[in-house]
C-alpha cells in the first residue's frame, strides 16, 4: 500500500517560547516497493515525519493516507494502519519489553488475535528473516548484544507482516561490524517485497542501499529524487550540515583536475570501474 | 626516555560472571600530549580499556599508571579520575542538572571547590567548548553535539591532564561529530591535554597521532594511522572497515592500476590517479 503525505505540518510546543515547526507543509509519496532513505540534520524533522507514517502522531494540519485511508480521520481505527506500517525505533531497548524473545516477537501477532499456533509460526519466521535461530527464543532480550536486540526489534515488527517497514537509524551505535550485516539484512527484507523507509545519517549507506532519497531541511523537503541526482548538490547538502559519499567527492576532485568520469556516479563499485576505464591497468 | 602519562602493564580484566577476559593482557604507553585513537569492533575490549584508565574498572591483573598514580588500586580512584576525565557515548546519560552551567559545576561541587573558583572554572570550560552563550540553557533543548560539548566542559572544569572519549560521537550526526572532534583536537593542540579517542569511525582514527586497534581483548595493531590502514586485509578480518579511499586504493592496485600504497583521503587519491594518467 502506498503512503501519501499531503500538506503535513507539525509544531511542537505551540504557543510557547520553544515553539518549533518540526514539519512545514510536507507532501510526498512512498510507493509500493520503494527503498527510501530519509536524510537530514538533527532537528530537520526526520523522526517527526516517520512518527506520522504509522499514526504515532496525528496529522494536524495535513493528511497522511495509508493505502488510501486517511489516518487522521475521526474514528479511524489505527490498529490496521500500525499493522500495515511497522516502525522500528533507533534504540532497541525502547522497543523491547518482554521477558523472553519469544514473547516479545509474539506480542504484536498475539494482539492481532491470532491463534497460538499461528503466532508461534510467525515468531519463528520473523526471527529467521533477521538471521536469528530458535536457540534465542527463551533468552531475555536484555541479555543480547546491541546488534541482536536490533534484530529482535525488527523481527517483532515483521511478525505483523507489514507492507512497509520504517527504520529510524537502524545502524546507529552498532559499531563498525554491526551496520554491514544489518543493512544487508534490511536489503533482503526489501527484496522479499516489503517497502522500506530508512532514516540514516550515513550518506554511504544511503548511496549503497536506497533507490530514492528524501532530504529534509528545517522541516521542509529539500530534495526528493534518485541518489545520483541528490548527490549532485554537494554544496547545498553541506549547507544543510550533510555530506556526500566519499566516492562522489572523488569524482568531483578528479573532474577539477581534468579527469571526467561522467555524471551521476555515486556507488563505489561504479566509480572504481570508471577509474579503471579511464586510467587503465598496467 | 619519553614522558609516559599512561602506562598499562600486562593488564587483564574480566567482568563478574563472564567466561572470558574482556581485556586479556594489554600493555601500552601513551606519552604526555599525545592524541591516540583506539579502534575496534563491539566486544573487542576498547570500552573496557577506557574504563580501566578512569578507574571505573579495576584490573584483576597487571598495573595501570595514570600520571604517576596507581589506577590498579581502588583506593586511588578519586585521584585517578581527577587526572583522567571521561566523556561517554550517550550525552543524555551524563548530564545530570537542569541548567547547563550547573551541570558543569556538578563535579567541582562534589569536590568541595569554593564557589568563586567553580564560577571561574565553569565559565572558562564553557568558553573553551564554545557553549558560553548556553550557560543558562536547559540541556534537553540542546542538540546532541551541543550536549556532548557540555559534557566535555563538565570534564574540563575538573582540569584533567587526560580525557578519554568513549565513542563520544557515535550517536551524533555528521556536523555534531565534526563539532565534538574539533573540540578534542583543539584541547590537545592548544592546551596539551592528552587524548584517548575511542571510536569506530575510520575518518576520526585517521586524524589521530597514533592508532591502536583492539581485537579479542588485546592490542592487535599499533602505529601511525596511515601505516595501520594499509593492512586492509588484516583489518577486515577483525570485522572492521578501512577508510573508503584506502579500500578503493587496495582494490585498484589488486586490479593492476599503478598507485601508491598509502592513499587515505579523497585528495590523495585524486592527485595519485591524475599522476598515473597524465604523468608527473
Amino acid at each position: 500500500m502506498s503512503i501519501e503525505i499531503r500538506g503535513l505540518t507539525h509544531i511542537y510546543m505551540p504557543g510557547t517560547p520553544f515553539e518549533t515547526r518540526a514539519l512545514d507543509d510536507v507532501s510526498l509519496t512512498i510507493r509500493d516497493g520503494d527503498f527510501v532513505g530519509v536524510i537530514g540534520h538533527t532537528g530537520s524533522g526526520k523522526s517527526t515525519l516517520i512518527a506520522h507514517l504509522n499514526a504515532l502522531i496525528r496529522p494536524e494540519p495535513g493528511h497522511v493516507f495509508v493505502g488510501g485511508v486517511d489516518v487522521g480521520e475521526k474514528g479511524q481505527s489505527l490498529i490496521e494502519i500500525r499493522r500495515e506500517v511497522g516502525l522500528v525505533f533507533q534504540y532497541p531497548e525502547y522497543q523491547l519489553f518482554e521477558e523472553t524473545v519469544e514473547k516479545d516477537v509474539g506480542f504484536g501477532p498475539r494482539n492481532l488475535g491470532l491463534d497460538e499456533e499461528t503466532v508461534k509460526t510467525r515468531v519463528r519466521e520473523a526471527l529467521s528473516q533477521v538471521g536469528l535461530g530458535e536457540e534465542i527464543l527463551e533468552k531475555s532480550p536484555f541479555e543480547l548484544s546491541g546488534g541482536q536486540q536490533q534484530r529482535v526489534a525488527i523481527a517483532g515488527v515483521l511478525a505483523m507482516k507489514p507492507g512497509t517497514l520504517v527504520l529510524d537509524e537502524p545502524a546507529a551505535g552498532l559499531g563498525p561490524a554491526g551496520p554491514e550485516g544489518l543493512l544487508t539484512l534490511i536489503q533482503g527484507i526489501h527484496e522479499s517485497g516489503v517497502t522500506v523507509v530508512m532514516v540514516t545519517h550515513s550518506m554511504d549507506d544511503a548511496a549503497r542501499f536506497c533507490d530514492r532519497l528524501i532530504v529534509l531541511n528545517h522541516g521542509r523537503v529539500a530534495f526528493d529524487a534518485v541518489p545520483g541526482e541528490v548527490f549532485r548538490h554537494e554544496a547545498e547538502l553541506r549547507g544543510m550540515g550533510l555530506d556526500v559519499p566519499e566516492c562522489v567527492k572523488l569524482v568531483r576532485a578528479l573532474k577539477e583536475r581534468g579527469m571526467d568520469l561522467g555524471e551521476g556516479l555515486y556507488r563505489m563499485e561504479d566509480v572504481r570501474a570508471a577509474i579503471e576505464r579511464e586510467v587503465g591497468k598496467c | 626516555m619519553a614522558d609516559a602519562i599512561i602506562e598499562v602493564k600486562d593488564v587483564e580484566f574480566r567482568y563478574e560472571g563472564a567466561e572470558e577476559e574482556a581485556v586479556a593482557g594489554v600493555s601500552l604507553r601513551v606519552e604526555r600530549g599525545e592524541f591516540v585513537a583506539v579502534l575496534g569492533r563491539n566486544g573487542s575490549g576498547k570500552s573496557t580499556l577506557a574504563k580501566l584508565l578512569n578507574a571505573l574498572n579495576i584490573p584483576q591483573k597487571g598495573e595501570i599508571w595514570i600520571d604517576g598514580v596507581a589506577a590498579h588500586e581502588e583506593a586511588n580512584s578519586l585521584e585517578v579520575r581527577k587526572k583522567c576525565g571521561m566523556v561517554f557515548q550517550n550525552p543524555d546519560n551524563q548530564i545530570v542538572a537542569t541548567v547547563v552551567e550547573e551541570d558543569c559545576a556538578f563535579g567541582l561541587e562534589n569536590l568541595g571547590v569554593p564557589p568563586e573558583e567553580i564560577r571561574r572554572r565553569v565559565d572558562e570550560a564553557l568558553r573553551v567548548v564554545g557553549m558560553r552563550d548556553y550557560a543558562e540553557a536547559a540541556p534537553h533543548m540542546l542538540s546532541g553535539g551541543q550536549k556532548q560539548r557540555v559534557a566535555i566542559a563538565g570534564v574540563l572544569a575538573m582540569r584533567p591532564k587526560i580525557i578519554v572519549f568513549d565513542e563520544s560521537t557515535a550517536m551524533l550526526d555528521p556536523s555534531g561529530r565534526r563539532e565534538v572532534f574539533s573540540v578534542a583536537e583543539e584541547l590537545n593542540r592548544r592546551d596539551g591535554i592528552t587524548i584517548v579517542w575511542i571510536t569506530h569511525f575510520m575518518d576520526e582514527a585517521l586524524r589521530a597521532g597514533r592508532l591502536l586497534v583492539m581485537d579479542a581483548g588485546t592490542v592487535a595493531l599499533e602505529g601511525a594511522p596511515r601505516d595501520v590502514f594499509q593492512k586492509t586485509e588484516e583489518i577486515r578480518k577483525m570485522g572492521l572497515d578501512v577508510p573508503p579511499m584506502a579500500q578503493l586504493a587496495a582494490q585498484l592496485r589488486a586490479d593492476g592500476v599503478p598507485l601508491r600504497a598509502d592513499i587515505m583521503t579523497v585528495e590523495e587519491m585524486a592527485v595519485e590517479l591524475c599522476r598515473s594518467k597524465f604523468g608527473a
